[in-house]
C-alpha cells in the first residue's frame, strides 16, 4: 500500500478514535465556512442585483411646471447630441401621475384625494454603459442643472454607487470575519490533530526509530486535518443550501421583483470549489503545522 | 563497522555521559557493551541510532559519519539498523504480524513479499503460530522475540540491543542471546549493551567495558 493509502487508513482510524473532539472540530470549521458561504451567497446575489440596477440607471431631469415647449425641445436636442446618451424619453405630468397610480395601486386613496397633479414633467435619460459611464453621467448632470426650464436633476447612479461602496465594505468586513473564524477553526483542527498525535505518540516514536520516512510519520496527521477541514466545509455547504432554500421560500416572489428580472441564485461551481478547497486547505495546513510542531 | 572518535556527550553544563570515547566494532563482530548503570552504554546506543547528537567527536557507521546525515538520511540509515529495546517498544494496537511487517511496509515492499518475509522471521523466533496476537497477550520473552524479529525483518547489517534481557528471567535471556548468536552467525554485526556478567560469560564474546562515560577496558572471550 502506498503512503497515501496508509495515511488515509490511519487518519480515518484516528478520527474514529477522536469521536467527539473530531465532531467539535468539524463543527467549528462548519461555522466558519457557513459564515464564508453566507457572505458569498449574499455577495453574488446583491452584486447581480446591483449590476442590473446599474444597467437600468437613469438620469431624471425634472422640468419646471412653467417650462416652455421650446426650452424642453432645446434640452432634448442637446441631450440627444451627446455620445453618452442612449435614449431620451419625455414623461408628461399626466403620464407621471398615471405611472405612479399603476406602480402603487395600494395608494389609490391618497392619489384620489389629491386636488392637483403634484408630479413634474420630466426627461428620462438612459445612458450608455462603459467604464467611464459614471463620470460622463456626473458631467451631464452638472451641464443640465443650470439650463432654463430645469427644476431638478436626479442621478440614480450616484446612490447606487454609494450602495455599491457600502456592499463592498460589507463584503470586506465579511471576509475578515470569515478569515478570523477560519483561523479559529484551524486552531481547533490543530488541537484535535495534536490530541491524535499524543494518543499515537508511542507508535510514532517507534516508527521514527525503525526509520519510517517522514511521509509515513506525518502523513496521517496532515490527512486527518484535511478530512476535518473538508468535512467541515461540506457540512457548511449543506447548511448554506438549507438556509438558501428557507430564505428563498420565505422571500418568495417579492425578492425576485425587488431584484428586477433576476432570481435568487445559489453559489456557482466556483464558489463551491472555493469553500471545499478552502476547508481542505485550512485543515491540511493546520494538520501540517500541528504535526511539525509535535515531531520537532 | 562502528567507529567512535573522541566521542563526548554532555547533558546540561557538566554532566558527562560519555567522555573522549574511542571504540571500534568490526564488521561481522558480536560485541558486548557493559558497565554499571550510568556508565554511558545507553547513551552510546542512542548516539548510534541518531536519537541524539554528540557534543564532541564523531560516530562513523559503515564508513558514514552520522553527523553529516540530513533528517531524511537519518531515517534511511535507521532502516539499515535493527534495534532491540529493553522495553520491547511494540505497537500495542497492532498484531505481532503487523508490528513486524510494518518495517517492510514503510519501505514500500510488495504485500506478498512483506507477508513471506514476516512469516519467515516470526517462524525463526518461534512465534509464527501467534501472528494474530497482540503484544499485550504475549509473555515478556515472547514480546522480546517479536522485537528481535522486527529488528531482523529488514536484514540489517547492524543490530543494536539495549539491555534486551533486562526484563526477562535467565532462561528467556539465554533464548534471546541464542537468537543474537544466530543473527551474528549469518554475518550481521551485533552490539548488545548489558550489565549481566553471567550472560556475557555464557555467550563468550568481546566485551567493551565503560565506566563514567569512559572506556575502562576491553576483554576478548576466553578461548
Amino acid at each position: 500500500m502506498t503512503v497515501i493509502g496508509y495515511a488515509f487508513e490511519e487518519a480515518l482510524a484516528s478520527l474514529r478514535r477522536s469521536g467527539r473532539s473530531a465532531l467539535v472540530s468539524i463543527g467549528t470549521i462548519a461555522i466558519a465556512f457557513v459564515t464564508l458561504g453566507g457572505f458569498l451567497l449574499v455577495s453574488v446575489n446583491v452584486q447581480g442585483m446591483l449590476d442590473r440596477w446599474l444597467e437600468a440607471a437613469e438620469i431624471s431631469i425634472y422640468l419646471q411646471d412653467a417650462a416652455t415647449a421650446e426650452e424642453r425641445q432645446a434640452l432634448e436636442q442637446m441631450l440627444r447630441a451627446r455620445p453618452e446618451v442612449a435614449a431620451v424619453e419625455y414623461v408628461s405630468k399626466e403620464r407621471a401621475f398615471q405611472r405612479f397610480r399603476t406602480d402603487f395601486p395600494e395608494l389609490t386613496d391618497v392619489t384620489a384625494s389629491l386636488t392637483e397633479n403634484p408630479f413634474p414633467p420630466a426627461l428620462e435619460v438612459r445612458l450608455r454603459g462603459g467604464a467611464d459611464a459614471e463620470v460622463a453621467a456626473e458631467t451631464l448632470a452638472k451641464d443640465v442643472s443650470g439650463r432654463a426650464g430645469v427644476g431638478d436633476v436626479r442621478f440614480d447612479r450616484r446612490w447606487l454607487s454609494r450602495l455599491l461602496g457600502v456592499v463592498t465594505s460589507a463584503r470586506v468586513a465579511g471576509l475578515v470575519v470569515a478569515g478570523i473564524l477560519m483561523l479559529g477553526a484551524a486552531f481547533t483542527v490543530g488541537a484535535v490533530v495534536r490530541l491524535s498525535i499524543y494518543a499515537r505518540r508511542d507508535e510514532l516514536e517507534i516508527m521514527a526509530l525503525v526509520g519510517a520516512p517522514f511521509s509515513y510519520i506525518r502523513g496521517p496527521s496532515i490527512v486527518e486535518g484535511l478530512l476535518l477541514g473538508g468535512l467541515g466545509a461540506a457540512v457548511a455547504l449543506a447548511a448554506v443550501a438549507i438556509l438558501y432554500s428557507l430564505v428563498g421560500r420565505w422571500l418568495g416572489s417579492d425578492f425576485a421583483g425587488l431584484a428586477g428580472a433576476g432570481q435568487l441564485r445559489f453559489l456557482g461551481y466556483g464558489e463551491i470549489a472555493i469553500m471545499i478547497l478552502g476547508g481542505i486547505s485550512v485543515g491540511a495546513a493546520a494538520g501540517t503545522l500541528a504535526s511539525r510542531a509535535a515531531h520537532r | 563497522m562502528i567507529e567512535t572518535q573522541s566521542l563526548t556527550k554532555i547533558y546540561g553544563r557538566e554532566d558527562y555521559a560519555l567522555r573522549d570515547l574511542t571504540v571500534t566494532v568490526e564488521k561481522g563482530e558480536f560485541a558486548f557493551l557493559t558497565g554499571p548503570s550510568g556508565a554511558g552504554k545507553s547513551t552510546l546506543l542512542r548516539l548510534l541510532l541518531m536519537q541524539e547528537r554528540p557534543t564532541e567527536g564523531s560516530v562513523t557507521v559503515g564508513g558514514r559519519d552520522l553527523a553529516t546525515l540530513s533528517p531524511a538520511e537519518i531515517q534511511a540509515y535507521r532502516r539499515t539498523v535493527g534495534f532491540v529495546f529493553q522495553d520491547f517498544k511494540l505497537i500495542p494496537s497492532k498484531t505481532i504480524f503487523e508490528n513486524v511487517a510494518f518495517v517492510l511496509r514503510v519501505l514500500g515492499q510488495p504485500v506478498e513479499q512483506q507477508r513471506r518475509r514476516t512469516y519467515q522471521v516470526l517462524k525463526w523466533v518461534g512465534l509464527q503460530h501467534r501472528h494474530n496476537a497482540y503484544p499485550l497477550e504475549l509473555s515478556g520473552g515472547e514480546q522480546q522475540r517479536v522485537a528481535v524479529a522486527r529488528a531482523l525483518v529488514n536484514e540489517p547489517h547492524l543490530v543494536l540491543a539495549d539491555e534486551p534481557t533486562g526484563n526477562l528471567d535467565p532462561d528467556l535471556s539465554l533464548e534471546i542471546m541464542n537468537l543474537f548468536r544466530d543473527i551474528n552467525a549469518s554475518g550481521t554485526t551485533v552490539l548488545v549493551a548489558t550489565h549481566d556478567r553471567e550472560l556475557i560469560k555464557w555467550v563468550g564474546r568481546r566485551v567493551i567495558q565503560l565506566e563514567h562515560g569512559q572506556l575502562s577496558g576491553t576483554a576478548e572471550p576466553a578461548s
